[in-house]
């Protein structure tokens, strides 16, 4: 059952001033997608992702998650919150407990499991995040490399075995072999069934895992598509503040070279396509 | 649930009143403050409040903001006034219930008492409305200079002061974001008894510690970076100055002690 925001806004007061966060948006995640949102910096982007389980209650408009209003008077937002999970920019300054081990606990606990199925959610958690349970669990979280830290916490949302999992940007501050490890496990989780929603300012990471992208401009939602759809208007992009994949930059320079290239926003895709022309291309490049 | 939290209330307008010297304006509330302090009758609380109406026009701060600041101030205030009318010494009565006695001295005192609080918040109120907090702190530093004599360390505790200040914000922002990626993991921060409560709130409190330690060894290490070695020679960007307008808001105050001290000459 997917995930649906219909008409929501939200407006916050900071002192005199009245600013609007997110104005009339209209977005569906539908089950299984892993639907990227980017936007601009002050976009709304952390704002909707509160919306999704329940943090936040707009201001006007409705989320709905199965069909049923998550903001109504007799929802359960608790429960809510273990089907939706929320992963904050910079997690791992979340983490409290003494060990790994008891961090993770923290969902599956505040869930009121048994002992031996919080163990089990655990040991889940830690390997789906690729940090080996004997070695790490029982150490502190506060000892762990930035890396780790990040995956301990994004195993403590895991460990709830979330249907939708909203990640605000995951990779913010982690060095590139921390931001694949961390990408490859939200790849694997999309692949095994969990929805993803990944808000993220690195494009080249959206193009190589979105099945869907929505940009937000201004609280609005201005495009909504799939990573070819939405990285082709270039120039719309750029107005906004906004980068476009590097392959998609390269794509784009061949073509006005007089290459005949597809819009691709993969890099994989972009460079098949290029090997096929060259190898294809003998005759005429002679 | 900690954005209501108002602790720095600067309302940030341009008005006279914000464009003071902030040590004339530290200095004009002490100065209040003994004013309403001098008022014997109740009838003298007329000029006050219309000094501190003038005051609250002259910094175009809107009335319901004033009010607000006596808002915490309300229970006491509900005290103050029922224990003086009840309480109170006095021979005239006014009013017998029961065992229940109000008598007239009561009455006045109860008024008298409570509207002294008023005055007193209200008043008050003004100054930390119209100055920013950085600045209030700048003012203070500078009027508690003299004491370096004594070896009291002004620049310091201002210093301390400013950074305190400038980081309750961000401390608030942070304990938001915790309390909020908790509560994602289902934390509840709202129900429960007493002990369950103070529970819940390790794991707000341990990050929210990590990161001000994180946060303070971080700002130190940014203040060796740019050189700072205490306020020994200092200099400032924004160097305070006694004007003409400070000197106006002076002369407004004398009028009122005028007011206030006069009578009793008259007598």
């Amino acid at each position: 059952m997917p995930l649906v925001l219909e008409q929501v806004s939200h407006a916050y007061r900071s002192g005199p001033q009245t600013t609007v966060a997110l104005d009339k948006v209209d977005l569906t995640v539908r089950d299984g997608e892993l639907l990227a949102l980017i936007g601009h910096t002050g976009s709304g982007k952390s704002t909707l992702a509160q919306h999704l389980n329940g943090l936040l209650k707009p201001t006007s408009g409705r989320v709905l998650l199965d069909g049923q209003d998550i903001n109504a008077g007799d929802a359960n937002r608790r429960a809510l919150r273990f089907q939706v999970g929320l992963v904050f920019q910079y997690p791992e300054h979340q983490l409290f407990e003494e060990t790994v081990y008891k961090d993770v606990a923290f969902g599956p606990r505040n869930m009121g499991l048994s002992d031996a199925e919080i163990d089990a959610r655990v040991r889940e958690a830690l390997a789906l995040v690729g940090l080996d349970f004997g070695e790490i669990s029982p150490r502190s979280p506060f000892e762990l490399s930035g890396g780790q830290m990040r995956r301990a916490a994004l195993a403590g949302v895991l460990a709830m075995r979330p249907r939708v999992l909203v990640l605000d940007e995951p990779t913010a501050g982690l060095d590139p072999r921390g931001r694949d490890f961390l990408l490859e496990d939200v790849q694997r989780l999309n692949r095994s069934g969990t929805t993803v929603v990944l808000i993220s300012h690195a494009m080249d990471d959206v193009a190589r895992l979105a099945t869907r992208v929505a940009v937000l401009e201004k609280g609005a939602l201005a495009m909504e598509g799939t990573a070819e759809e939405v990285f082709s208007q270039y120039d719309r992009l750029t107005r906004m503040g906004l980068d476009v994949p590097q392959g998609f930059k390269l794509a784009r320079l061949l073509r006005e070279g007089g290459l005949e290239l597809a819009e691709r926003a993969r890099l994989e895709d972009i460079a098949a396509e290029l090997a096929l022309l060259i190898k294809g291309g003998d005759g005429d490049a002679a | 649930m900690l954005r209501d939290i108002t602790l720095g209330q600067y309302y940030p307008v341009d008005s006279p009143v914000h464009r003071l010297d902030p040590r004339a304006k530290i200095v004009l509330a002490f100065l209040y403050l003994i004013a309403v302090f001098l008022v014997r009758d109740l009838w003298l609380y007329i000029p006050v409040a219309l000094y501190l109406a003038f005051a609250a026009w002259m910094s175009k701060l809107p009335a319901a903001l004033m009010l607000r600041s006596l808002r915490p101030m309300r229970i006491l205030l509900a005290f103050t006034f029922i224990l003086n009318l009840f309480f109170g010494a006095g021979t005239t009565e006014l009013l017998r219930i029961g065992p229940v006695v109000v008598k007239q001295e009561g009455l006045m005192n109860a008024v008298h008492f409570s509207l002294r609080l008023v005055f007193l918040v209200t008043g008050s109120s003004i100054l930390t409305l119209t100055t920013a907090p950085v600045t209030l702190t700048d003012g203070l530093e500078r009027l508690a200079s003299p004491l370096k004599v004594f070896k009291f360390p002004a620049h310091e505790m201002a210093m301390m002061m400013t950074i305190a200040l400038r980081f309750i914000p961000t401390l608030v922002e942070e304990a938001d974001k915790i309390m909020k990626a908790q509560t994602a993991r289902g934390a509840d921060f709202e129900s429960g008894n007493l002990v369950k409560r103070a529970k819940a709130m390790i794991p707000l409190l341990v990050p929210l510690f990590v990161s001000a330690f994180r946060r303070a060894g971080d700002l130190a290490m940014a203040m060796e970076a740019r050189c700072y070695r205490g306020g020994e020679g200092r200099t400032r960007l924004h160097v305070l100055k006694f004007r003409r307008r400070d000197a106006v808001a002076f002369l407004t105050m004398a009028l009122l002690y005028l007011v206030l001290l006069l009578p009793g000459f008259i007598k």
